[in-house]
């Protein structure tokens, strides 16, 4: 760490973390109203609240942890302080008093509707503020000293795009074809595009650091990797278009481009470990190596592999809206984002805390728990997924039949979310006391 | 590969998808009103989709595929449910589907469920290149009955059981048909009151003549 104002990144960090452990609490409670009969929270907390709850926190940690992230990389790359530190602190304050307001409001039954973008519309207008000053005290930073790097530029992008996409999901329009259409302007360009772009600089920004290989090498895959994920991602929203009521020419361009989605994010791992193999220092923050790493191989099965098993039309035409769907949405989130976000958690921490060695024990076993328990989970969600299909859509049988047929696989699936539940509350501990125990491993 | 041609690769790969994705959009758009009957979406289907969204429906239900996985897709419920139906269900839902998984009681005014009912009329008019796909077994073995199709159609295995599966909700009905005659199911289908003033299993009256025929038949025959 070079500069003062990368500590900001510490606060974000940290607000990022609670929330996690927050969405892993109301994760559990939304899986148990599928594995038991008898729901006592019905009243408070049904499962629509509570799924708007878990869901809005993923997106709120990982767009803070974002933040963090970027408030921590942009002095390093452009040489100075942050424009305004004072800027950057409103902006988390500003955006934690509207998440706040948004889970109390849910549970108050005040709702927009639209899965993930359920936050009222004023609370919207708040969250494009929030957007607005960090854009603007991320731009003037890189502005003073106009060191446009290739990993600055793509960063920039990736938080432009994601604002302006933003911006589809706020209006309210009668037809529910054309309201979805533009939804996934949100859901799908954000994750396979705007976020992918940040992922890609945040990523290659530590892999430059964390290995010490040659600027050059990394900026130009980045460029080729992002080139690829925008190429075949932006169009690729097709494969969201097959049944909603738009035209029928879809069904073929969804599955081209989204056919050719896994391909940049191979290029990752490939990337990653070229990188690693001819690492110039010796890594000694081997927690941050083994989340990047992770990263880029489970980035490249949750969202590439799993995607890919049912972005055919052939195939979504009896996958799409079961729990197969529900599988690739955990393995592709935690995959590409929550792993990222830890990638970066664990490289910046040690340099915010002035450690020069710390204890890398609990998190490890964090590491291994988390990462096995989500496989875990993702197999009983693909299994119950599985059954779903074959019952419900193949051979017929009434919805809430089939449900009781997958219930064994739900339980799988919520058992092995509270062995998720120990490993991220390991980290927890480990992010809260990171430099205390002393270094010996 | 210098780093000018990754440059390039970055730059006309993004240019090259971002103008298709444009221009189908542009052409979308002006398929979607045919493809949706835009000119039946009036003022009462337009409120019935913020009654939806108000109530967050769509963080349970699918529509169009879309949404949260705990409860039934509700693209084609029309096609399925008639509007009587479907009323009854909203006034509340436990009573007319006591199923184990429960949808709370929203507490809607009878408009607000005219408004939501019209809403879904709507969507179960929207093109969706026949998404839902029909069953294959229906196509492929033609083994069931037709009896035993609007059996599960109807959920009603949500409350009884057959062989094993099913609710336990209603009375077991593996071998109805040599406790019952063809006359006692029928009226129990058409008024389930009739024979016992408590019973809370929804009346089945507006099922057509033939679709009650088949029922009966099936039921009568599980000895």
């Amino acid at each position: 760490m070079k500069y003062e104002s990368q500590k900001i990144a510490y606060k974000y960090f940290l607000l990022a973390t609670l929330l996690f452990a927050l969405q892993i609490v109301f994760g559990l409670i939304t899986g148990a109203k599928y594995v038991w009969n008898i729901d006592p929270l019905i009243h408070i907390l049904p499962f629509n609240t509570s799924r708007a709850i878990h869901i809005n926190l993923l997106v709120v940690w990982l767009l803070m942890g974002f933040m963090g992230g970027t408030y921590y990389l942009v002095p390093e790359e452009a040489g100075t302080e942050i424009y305004s530190p004072w800027l950057a602190n409103l902006q988390l304050y500003l955006f934690t008093a509207i998440g706040i307001t948004a889970i109390v409001g849910y549970v108050a039954g005040w709702s927009w509707g639209m899965p993930f973008l359920e936050q009222p519309t004023i609370l919207k207008l708040g969250i494009v503020a929030v957007a607005l000053i960090f854009l603007f005290n991320v731009f003037m930073t890189m502005i003073k000293t106009r060191k446009w790097t290739v990993i600055q530029g793509v960063l920039l992008g990736g938080l432009v795009m994601v604002a302006v996409m933003f911006l589809f999901g706020v209006v309210f329009m009668k037809n529910l074809t054309t309201q979805f259409y533009f939804w996934w302007w949100v859901i799908h360009l954000w994750v396979e595009g705007a976020w992918e772009l940040v992922t890609g600089a945040i990523m290659a920004f530590i892999l430059l650091k964390l290995t010490g290989v040659d600027r050059d090498i990394v900026e130009k895959w980045l460029y080729v990797e992002v080139g690829l994920v925008l190429f075949t991602g932006i169009a690729g929203v097709g494969h969201h278009y097959y049944w909603i009521g738009t035209p029928t020419y879809w069904l073929w361009i969804g599955a081209v481009f989204s056919a050719f989605e896994p391909l940049p994010i191979l290029f990752m791992v490939i990337d990653t470990l070229r990188d690693v193999r001819e690492s110039k220092t010796v890594i000694t923050n081997r927690l941050a190596l083994y989340w990047a790493v992770g990263c880029a191989f489970m980035h490249f099965i949750g969202a590439g592999v799993w995607g890919f098993a049912q972005t055919l039309p052939q195939i979504n035409r009896w996958t799409h809206g079961t729990q197969i769907t529900a599988s690739h949405g955990h393995f592709a989130f935690y995959g590409a984002y929550v792993m990222l976000n830890l990638t970066m958690i664990y490289f910046a921490m040690p340099q915010i805390k002035g450690l020069k060695n710390f204890s890398q024990k609990l998190g490890f076993k964090a590491f291994w728990t988390m990462n096995f328990f989500m496989i875990m989970m993702v197999l009983s969600l693909t299994v119950a997924g599985v059954v779903q299909v074959y019952f419900q859509r193949v051979l017929g049988y009434d919805y809430l039949t089939v449900q009781g047929f997958m219930k064994l696989w739900f339980a799988a699936f919520w058992v092995s979310a509270l062995g998720f539940a120990t490993g991220a509350s390991m980290y927890v501990v480990d992010f809260l006391t990171l430099g205390e125990a002393s270094p010996q491993r | 590969m210098t780093k000018a041609q990754a440059k390039a690769v970055f730059i006309w790969g993004t240019a090259f998808s971002t103008i298709i994705l444009l221009a189908l959009t542009y052409n979308s758009i002006s398929q979607i009103p045919e493809r949706t009957n835009q000119n039946k979406l009036d003022a009462q289907v337009a409120a019935g989709k913020w009654i939806w969204q108000k109530h967050n429906c769509n963080d349970c239900h699918t529509i169009l595929g879309i949404g949260g996985y705990y409860a039934p897709d509700l693209t084609k419920v029309m096609s399925r449910r008639d509007p009587d139906w479907m009323r009854s269900f909203l006034k509340d839902p436990s009573a007319i589907w006591p199923a184990s998984r429960k949808m709370p009681n929203l507490h809607l005014t009878d408009a607000e469920i005219t408004d939501l009912i019209a809403f879904l009329k709507w969507v179960d008019h929207i093109n969706t290149n026949n998404w839902p796909p029909k069953p294959m077994i229906v196509h492929v073995a033609g083994q069931e009955s037709p009896g035993e199709t609007l059996f599960k159609a109807h959920g009603c295995s949500s409350c009884h059981s057959i062989g094993g599966i099913g609710g336990h909700i209603g009375p077991d009905l593996t071998h109805v048909g040599s406790r019952r005659s063809k006359q006692w199911i029928e009226e129990q289908l058409e008024d389930p009151r009739s024979h016992n003033p408590n019973s809370i299993m929804p009346s089945f009256k507006d099922l057509s003549h033939k679709d009650i025929e088949d029922l009966v038949n099936y039921l009568a025959e599980l000895k």
